[in-house]
């Protein structure tokens, strides 16, 4: 090849190249579409509309101009839009009016992150300086220097910040914050669909603190949310401000043709039904892309395949672009190494990057030409962000679904219809998870005492403030519940995940130079940091040499190895008590709390390319004991006639099938909800599966699978049907089944399944 | 589940705060009670009465010539009486006051550090009438009861300037924030003057205490011995304490405690100002010292080199070449170039180190700027270069920035030379 090609040549040779054409399942093109535009409407300030015009924009989107209109009436709205459709307009154009009619007004803009905040501000402060007005705004986050702070509590207009500081440090402090909360007109919260699961449900919390503390001064803003495209945004929006909102979801943007290829790798085990690796496949795909200079993004499902790629990636095309060309992207990395990547692909310096969903966000990294997702994504509205990272408003792109063998994925790639049709998932969460709650209860009662029969997201705080005094953490007095402890609570508490605690990884491979090269939350540290394990960052390999699991911290050394270590984790459940249940002669379906323990056993060392199990060791770790809230179904039926080995064999399989598809139905990562089986539950002695939220308390998803049990057990039983294998394989019923009736024992059980489901569907 | 037995299942999960303290819920006072009023007032403290809610105040009086220490109260009206001497600005400057403008201020608290949450639990001042010390202390005996606390506070103060130990950042920043939420019920926060003495104590002592904690200053400095004191830190427990049982007996030793506090300041502010004004005839050289470095860095000049003049003779310390080369800066900035060379050869001759280093250059600056002896000039770079080689060797640690501006600086002089 002597010269570099462009992205229609390259689509053409995806087209015409026959060992690649055959492994293409499905070509969709969308096509372009057309902007709707309406004129800048006349109430505009003309400073404003001044400053539009110079930014070359002479008219509006429609659902800018009808965010506009809400904006300015004070009405509470969640516009869905999807990737580069100007949605920063949609609350930029109404505050900005608002504080020159009333210079008084302030806003408080939200992101999920300080990488989002920082893009935003220079954004906004751009739009500010050409209309000529005098507004200040500011990101005030744990980077803001101490010497402006006061000046931006005082003076700031519009203050930009993320959901942890406005918990940590501005809700704890509002007295110094008196002139914001007073004159609060509105709250923006950026990219609503982010806010969903334990980190959502935590927000919904800090913004009940939030209207509490407005209340206290007087003021009563206006929530704007935008959102990706998922099923609920008005009802996210809902639960999480606790107003009632209007949506707009008229998009008036245009975009850019785009090709959309499913690509399934061909079949390289008939019996065993095992395909090519996705990663594999992913290599030759996107080393055709960056050789020709394109620039692409890979999107792969764990921290682990991501650097796996990366490795493959930078291996292939050394020597024909720099290897700091194509870099990886996930969390665990340090902040100032992703500003670094994020300017590198805006600049056109980075070619090529790897990446987890890290990259989903509104951060800014240009317009990218193709999009390849090494299996499915998880959700529908996440594999529509990531395909929104190629080719942003004009000109073509390429999207590339390349499956792997995980039934999911196999589910996808043959019911292509699933995801150009249907409606994308519903985002959950649960403000009131018991522990959740609680924490911001303090948080709340540090901010203002509570008073007798005052409500908190609507719920009768009375138990909550009782326990807190049997606590010593509140005392009641006068009439009111008063803080009276030495501590700051906001401190003990992390949005982001269960536990504050992360293990700091340490490279000690230069003793000279020992570092901190990135952290991870302690449940996943049990299955990645292990000793032995190999870690993987930036696509270099480290050997964990010591998880000082007291201290929290894992000491690692650079190492080159042929393969990767994957860790099992043994699980047990306890029931200890029913909320909602519904019964019939075959089956009971139950939902509840549960007791589940935990233990990293041992791990095996897999081989890179072949995948072969190539060793193992133990892992000797505290089990860790999780109290959530689950879902199960037992069967009445005694299965004499199968054994108890096939019977164990089966409900593997059905687990198997089951874990694979609760994504598709539940807004979440696959991690997020576990799935168990049980041949002699320990709570009925019954052949049982348990289907568990991840997060303490949990946030609703196990509640959503109580509802939804049928379609869910429908679908496995379709995914196991419709495989290829004899006896089952990777794809249906998973390697741990051993039997060659496990299979057929897995169908047979899911039958029953399915028919007391059903049964109890005429019941209820 | 019902929320009460949930909240046992998921008990591990909620984040406990410390349990060891022994706080119950105390029962809403339905007519105005005042526990244990008779206790009380045999200690001299009477209740403050603000509806059906009310605080508790104590007041107690010392003579002037009551001693504490190496002063007596009585020091402390000659210090604000010299400072009316003085022609020259300080910050800690008591010009133009009378003793009985200053108030000595100090709280306790129910926790650390800022936050909304962090309840003042106690506001104590002293301030001088008459021939008297007044301390007056304002208790809070419900958590509720803040309003009569902050009415009774900023009704019976009125003077011009606080006088604090990390009042700037801590006590006053809390009081602003305690009263904003109660501001519709109480009289605003009139605005003060205000003396930090933990920035003094800083400047003063920072090398010569292990820290400057006021109870260490107390110690070391101001030679007052506590006896029975009840440690700040244990404040937060004894008040949750007091409001579950109501007994006196610990509150009072953190009444004491903030009450020793409180007339410590005011017999430390009164020692500074006998450091600043040159009335101590205890003063170390390093102290004098210092208050020369202070006065510099406030850019009173002539004050500055009277004091660093004086504190240079005789005196042989370690700090006596950054004094030295301090006095030369002073110099410098008042044109008396050739009283700011004889320092810096002195320094080049007998000192070493950093401030050598400063000296050469200065030395440099000087030939070459003044004398317009490029050769001279050269040799003190030089000399300045080999003390800076010098360090690196001892120290192992290298500072390419200033080794690089010493490297230009030969260069350019080099390039003089040759050109002559």
């Amino acid at each position: 090849m002597l010269r570099k090609q462009s992205l229609t040549e390259i689509i053409n040779w995806l087209k015409n190249t026959n060992d690649i054409n055959l492994n293409i399942k499905h070509w969709e093109t969308i096509p372009s579409k057309q902007a709707s535009t309406v004129p800048i409407p006349e109430r505009l300030h003309p400073n404003l509309k001044q400053a539009l015009i110079n930014r070359g924009i002479t008219s509006l989107y429609s659902h800018q101009k009808t965010a506009f209109e809400f904006g300015i009436a004070s009405q509470d709205f969640t516009a869905v839009t999807p990737t580069a459709s100007g949605k920063t307009l949609c609350y930029n154009l109404p505050v900005l009016q608002s504080i020159i009619e009333n210079p008084d007004a302030r806003a408080l803009y939200m992101f999920p992150t300080k990488a989002l905040s920082n893009d935003q501000k220079s954004e906004l402060n751009e739009l500010i300086e050409e209309a000529e007005v005098n507004i200040n705004s500011y990101t005030y986050d744990g980077d803001t220097p101490a010497n402006i702070r006061q000046k931006i509590r005082k003076a700031g207009h519009i203050v930009i910040t993320n959901p942890d500081m406005l918990h940590s440090g501005i809700l704890p402090h509002h007295t110094k914050w008196v002139s914001l909360f007073e004159n609060l007109k509105y709250v923006i919260i950026d990219e609503l669909h982010i806010y969903r699961g334990v980190f959502g449900s935590h927000t919904a919390n800090v913004l009940r603190r939030l209207k509490r503390i407005c209340q206290f001064y007087g003021s009563d803003p206006v929530f704007i949310c935008t959102s990706a495209t998922i099923a609920n945004p008005q009802q996210l929006a809902e639960t999480l401000t606790g107003n009632k909102m209007r949506l707009i979801d008229k998009n008036g943007a245009p975009s850019g043709k785009k090709h959309f290829v499913f690509y399934n790798p061909p079949i390289v085990n008939k019996s065993l039904n095992v395909r090519k690796s996705a990663s594999l496949e992913v290599r030759r795909l996107a080393g055709e892309f960056l050789k020709n200079k394109i620039q692409t993004i890979v999107f792969a499902r764990s921290r682990v395949r991501v650097e796996i790629i990366l490795t493959y990636l930078q291996e292939l095309v050394k020597g024909k672009i720099g290897p700091k060309a194509i870099r990886g992207y996930r969390g665990g990395y340090l902040p100032t190494e992703r500003r670094e990547i994020e300017k590198g692909l805006r600049e056109g310096e980075i070619y090529g990057v790897v990446s987890t969903n890290a990259l989903e966000l509104g951060v800014d990294i240009g317009q990218l030409q193709v999009c390849i997702m090494t299996g499915y994504p998880g959700t529908i509205a996440s594999a529509w962000q990531q395909a929104g990272r190629a080719g942003r408003r004009h000109g073509e792109a390429l999207i590339m679904y390349v499956a792997s063998s995980s039934p999911l994925d196999q589910y996808v790639i043959s019911h292509p219809e699933y995801f150009f049709k249907q409606s994308p998932e519903v985002a959950r969460i649960n403000p009131d998870n018991l522990i959740i709650l609680v924490d911001h209860v303090k948080c709340a009662a540090y901010e203002l005492p509570f008073e007798k029969g005052e409500t908190f997201g609507g719920i009768d705080m009375e138990d909550i403030l009782e326990y807190l005094i049997d606590q010593k953490v509140l005392v009641f007095s006068g009439k009111k519940y008063h803080w009276m402890n030495d501590s700051f609570p906001a401190h003990n508490i992390s949005l982001r995940s269960a536990s504050q605690e992360n293990v700091v990884i340490i490279d000690q491979s230069d003793i000279a130079n020992v570092k901190v090269i990135g952290e991870m939350d302690t449940f996943s540290a049990l299955t990645l940091l292990h000793d032995e394990a190999i870690y993987l960052h930036q696509g270099t390999q480290f050997q964990v040499e010591k998880l000082d699991w007291e201290e929290k911290k894992a000491f690692v050394r650079e190492v080159q190895v042929d393969y990767y270590t994957d860790a099992n984790l043994a699980v047990q459940l306890k029931v200890l008590e029913v909320d909602k249940e519904r019964n019939t002669r075959q089956a009971t379906i139950q939902y509840g709390d549960v007791a589940v323990q935990a233990m990293a056993t041992i791990f095996k060392k897999i081989k890179f390319e072949t995948h072969e199990n190539i060793g193992s060791g133990p892992i000797h770790l505290p089990e860790q004991i999780l109290h959530t809230t689950a879902t199960w179904i037992s069967l009445q039926q005694e299965f004499a006639e199968i054994g108890e080995e096939r019977l164990e064999d089966g409900l593997m399989g059905v687990t198997h099938a089951m874990k694979n598809i609760v994504p598709m139905f539940v807004m979440s990562d696959p991690s997020d909800v576990h799935v168990v089986p049980q041949v002699k539950s320990s709570h009925n002695n019954k052949p049982t599966i348990f289907l568990y939220d991840r997060y303490p308390g949990g946030v609703g998803l196990s509640d959503e699978i109580y509802e939804k049990i049928e379609q869910i057990l429908t679908e496995s039983k379709n995914i196991i049907n419709n495989c290829h294998c004899e006896y089952g394989c990777p794809s249906c019923i998973g390697t741990d089944v051993t039997t060659k009736t496990g299979k057929k024992d897995a169908l047979l059980l899911l039958d029953y399944f399915i028919h007391a489901s059903k049964h109890t569907e005429m019941k209820a | 589940m019902k929320i009460k037995n949930k909240l046992k299942v998921y008990e591990s999960y909620l984040n406990n705060e410390s349990k060891d303290l022994t706080v119950q819920v105390s029962p809403p006072v339905k007519q105005l009670e005042i526990p244990n009023l008779e206790q009380w007032q045999m200690r001299g403290v009477q209740p403050y009465i603000l509806g059906d809610e009310y605080c508790l105040v104590k007041e107690r009086r010392y003579p002037l010539l009551e001693k504490r220490g190496m002063y007596s109260f009585q020091d402390y009206i000659r210090a604000i009486e010299a400072w009316q001497h003085t022609d020259f600005q300080h910050p800690l400057s008591a010009k133009g006051y009378k003793p009985t403008d200053l108030f000595f201020f100090d709280t306790e608290t129910t926790g650390l550090g800022g936050g909304v949450g962090n309840t003042i639990f106690l506001i104590g001042y002293a301030y001088v009438e008459g021939e008297e010390v007044v301390v007056r202390q304002h208790l809070l005996p419900e958590p509720g009861f803040e309003i009569p606390l902050y009415d009774s506070f900023l009704r019976s103060v009125d003077y011009t300037t606080l006088v604090t130990y990390n009042g700037k950042a801590f006590d006053w920043p809390q009081v602003k924030t305690r009263h904003t939420l109660i501001r519709e019920h109480v009289p605003k926060l009139p605005a003060f003057g205000h003396f930090d003495l933990l920035h003094a104590a800083r400047r003063l002592w920072k090398n010569e205490l292990e820290s400057v904690k006021l109870s260490i200053v107390e110690e070391e400095i101001l030679g007052i011995e506590r006896t029975d004191d009840v440690p700040g830190y244990l404040a937060p427990i004894i008040y949750f304490d007091f409001i579950e049982t109501k007994h006196l007996d610990g509150i009072v030793k953190v009444m004491e405690h903030n009450e020793d506090d409180i007339l410590s300041l005011l017999i430390l502010y009164t020692h500074i100002s006998f450091q600043l004004l040159g009335l101590d005839q205890q003063q170390s050289k390093s102290e004098m010292l210092s208050v020369g470095h202070w006065y510099s860095s406030i850019n009173e000049t002539n004050k500055a080199i009277q004091i660093l003049e004086d504190a240079l003779e005789n005196h042989d310390g370690k700090d006596k070449w950054k004094g030295m080369l301090e006095l030369s800066y002073q110099y410098k900035k008042l044109k008396k170039i050739d009283q700011a060379f004889a320092c810096w050869q002195q320094i080049i001759e007998k000192g070493m180190g950093k401030i050598k280093i400063e000296a050469c250059i200065e030395a440099a600056k000087y030939f070459e700027h003044h004398e317009k002896n490029y050769l001279l000039a050269l040799n003190s770079a030089k000399q300045a270069f080999t003390e800076f080689k010098k360090i690196e060797q001892m120290t192992g640690i290298s500072i390419p920035k200033q080794e690089a501006e010493i490297k230009k600086r030969l260069l350019r002089l080099e390039k003089k030379v040759d050109d002559c």
